[in-house]
């Protein structure tokens, strides 16, 4: 069957992380002024207000802590009605704890989720040519 | 803006029916509340020279209130904006009224919100994921909904301060109770108990439907003028003594750094421009679209530190008869949603003793706060006195 939930929307700002994650690779975006990493990204440094912008690759081995999440009993979007409940976190990234990324915990009795629970990305191929972020406990 | 305490005033407050389908146009609602404040305040329509309003895109424009109340005001402005906007258009009213560009202005919000257009039914997923900046990192994983943002938030910091579901429970029951004293509360004659509240089933954990906010149709109107036009309305004013709004962290929906919230920085200059402190406050209404950002704001506002609000509250200090009386209409969580507007009206009203003589008034209330939040993003909030 198709594939029901929303799908990733490229745009100017946001292209690079898809880009990546369809290849199977995190990309972050990092300020070349300020240095520091931001993520979701945008068209300039939310940090400084440079647009000097590049990317930093973090390979396919991603790995992160549960910074916090909730436990979604309701479908707020098409799709997802199958899968309650769902579980959506927010993870600090190992090694770059200024950046936390939403995904769903996948795999997982919901009740036995915790703040602070290591986790691992994975890529869920969602179509042919498409692949979303995810996470599971490690 | 230069030391503008005590020199503007609320002169009028007003608001439609409240329901969950009013069968009727936001344009009629707005009017309907802002007649009601005008007959509050004892001006004709004609005496308004500003018009000023908020909406996330489902309201009407300020013009076409103008238009049907009649009157050619010199100043219209709508702005896009949430839960801070009521204290930012107050603050923006203050200085138009300041600078000599207008005498009096009535602020207003309309919502469908209820029966009209929102998150889940109505809008396509892929427009509101254009709409939200970054959206595309958060809708394919399912967060569309502000109770599954807000509850990210405070799960973290329940984590972080020890807060529990009981003290989530103790806002929602007390607030409720509230309600059970405002025929006019949407929840009038829905008491709630604790162990009503532990036993209802989570919408998104850590929230109930009783965590959150009910979105009603409902139309809430203000008006502010200077203390000196204040004197000729028939109403008692409620004065300014400071107010102060702040902008902080980027992304809404995407809050990750829970160290912060536009709040904390907002606090300091409101109580260092109204000259007073948090423990010089008599009433309260705290902006309440989830029971938690009730919790997270009284630390930010200083009422208690950061954890040991949830004894606060669990002492009953947000009760009538409390230390610390909050939202004594039942507030967004019972009384109605007007993305904070119907919070103002009933901190005017407490200053007022409009409620003298009966069980809903907090006794020699002469200093309140109010506070508009809109999510960890920006803040607004006001100082108010009798
Ligand atoms: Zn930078």
């Amino acid at each position: 069957m198709a594939y029901q939930k929303p799908i990733p929307l490229k745009n100017q700002d946001n292209k690079p992380y898809w880009d990546s994650a369809d290849k199977h690779e995190l990309s972050i975006q990092k300020c070349d002024s300020c240095h520091k990493y931001q993520h979701p990204p945008g068209p300039a440094c939310s940090k400084c207000g440079s647009p000097k912008l590049s990317w930093d690759s973090f390979g396919n081995e991603v790995y992160g802590t549960i910074y916090s999440y909730i436990i979604s009993y309701r479908p707020f979007l098409p799709g997802f009605q199958d899968d309650l409940p769902t579980v959506i976190a927010q993870v600090e990234l190992e090694g770059l704890p200024e950046i936390k990324i939403t995904g769903n915990v996948l795999n997982c009795n919901p009740d036995e989720v915790k703040i602070g629970m290591d986790v691992q990305m994975f890529w869920q191929d969602i179509n042919e040519e498409r692949a979303l972020p995810q996470w599971k406990l490690r | 803006m230069g030391d503008i305490s005590n020199r503007y005033a609320i002169v009028g407050i007003g608001e439609s029916e409240r329901s969950r389908k009013s069968g009727t146009t936001p344009l009629h609602m707005a009017l309907v509340a802002a007649r009601n404040a005008l007959q509050d305040a004892g001006l004709e329509a004609k005496e308004i020279d500003g018009v000023m309003s908020y909406s996330t895109g489902d309201s009407c424009s300020s013009h076409q209130l103008a238009t049907y109340l009649g009157i050619r005001p010199s100043y219209v402005n709508d702005v896009m904006g949430g839960g801070s906007s009521t204290e930012m258009l107050i603050a923006d009213a203050v200085g138009l009224i300041e600078a000599g560009l207008v005498k009096t202005v009535l602020i207003w919000r309309s919502m469908n919100g209820s029966s009209g257009k929102k998150v889940g039914r109505g809008y396509d997923p892929d427009m509101i994921q254009e709409a939200i900046d970054g959206g595309s990192f958060i809708i394919p994983y399912g967060s569309a909904s502000p109770s599954q943002w807000f509850g990210m938030f405070a799960t973290r910091h329940m984590y972080e301060t020890g807060i529990t579901r009981e003290h989530l429970g103790h806002v929602c029951v007390d607030f409720y109770e509230h309600a059970q004293r405002n025929p006019k509360a949407f929840l009038n004659g829905h008491p709630l108990t604790m162990e009503e509240y532990m036993e209802t089933p989570y919408i998104s954990y850590p929230f109930t439907k009783h965590d959150c906010c009910v979105e009603l149709d409902e139309a809430n109107a203000i008006i502010v003028t200077s203390a000196e036009r204040a004197k000729d309305c028939k109403s008692k004013p409620v004065y300014i003594m400071g107010i102060s709004a702040r902008e902080c962290h980027p992304h809404a929906h995407y809050w990750s750094d829970l160290t912060q919230v536009a709040s904390d920085y907002v606090a300091p200059q409101l109580y260092k421009s109204a000259g007073v402190q948090p423990s010089d406050i008599q009433v309260a209404s705290i902006y309440d679209c989830f029971s938690w950002v009730v919790l997270r704001q009284l630390e930010a506002f200083g009422f208690a530190p950061r954890g040991e609000v949830g004894d606060f509250v669990a002492a009953g200090n947000l009760r009538i008869g409390g230390s610390l009386p909050t939202n004594t209409a039942g507030g967004m969580l019972s009384e109605g949603y007007t993305h904070g507007m119907n919070n103002v009206l009933e901190i005017v009203r407490q200053i007022r003793h409009e409620y003298k003589g009966t069980d809903r008034q907090v006794e020699n209330c002469e200093i309140g706060i109010c506070t508009g939040w809109a999510g960890p993003d920006i803040a607004g909030a006001m100082i108010l006195r009798n």
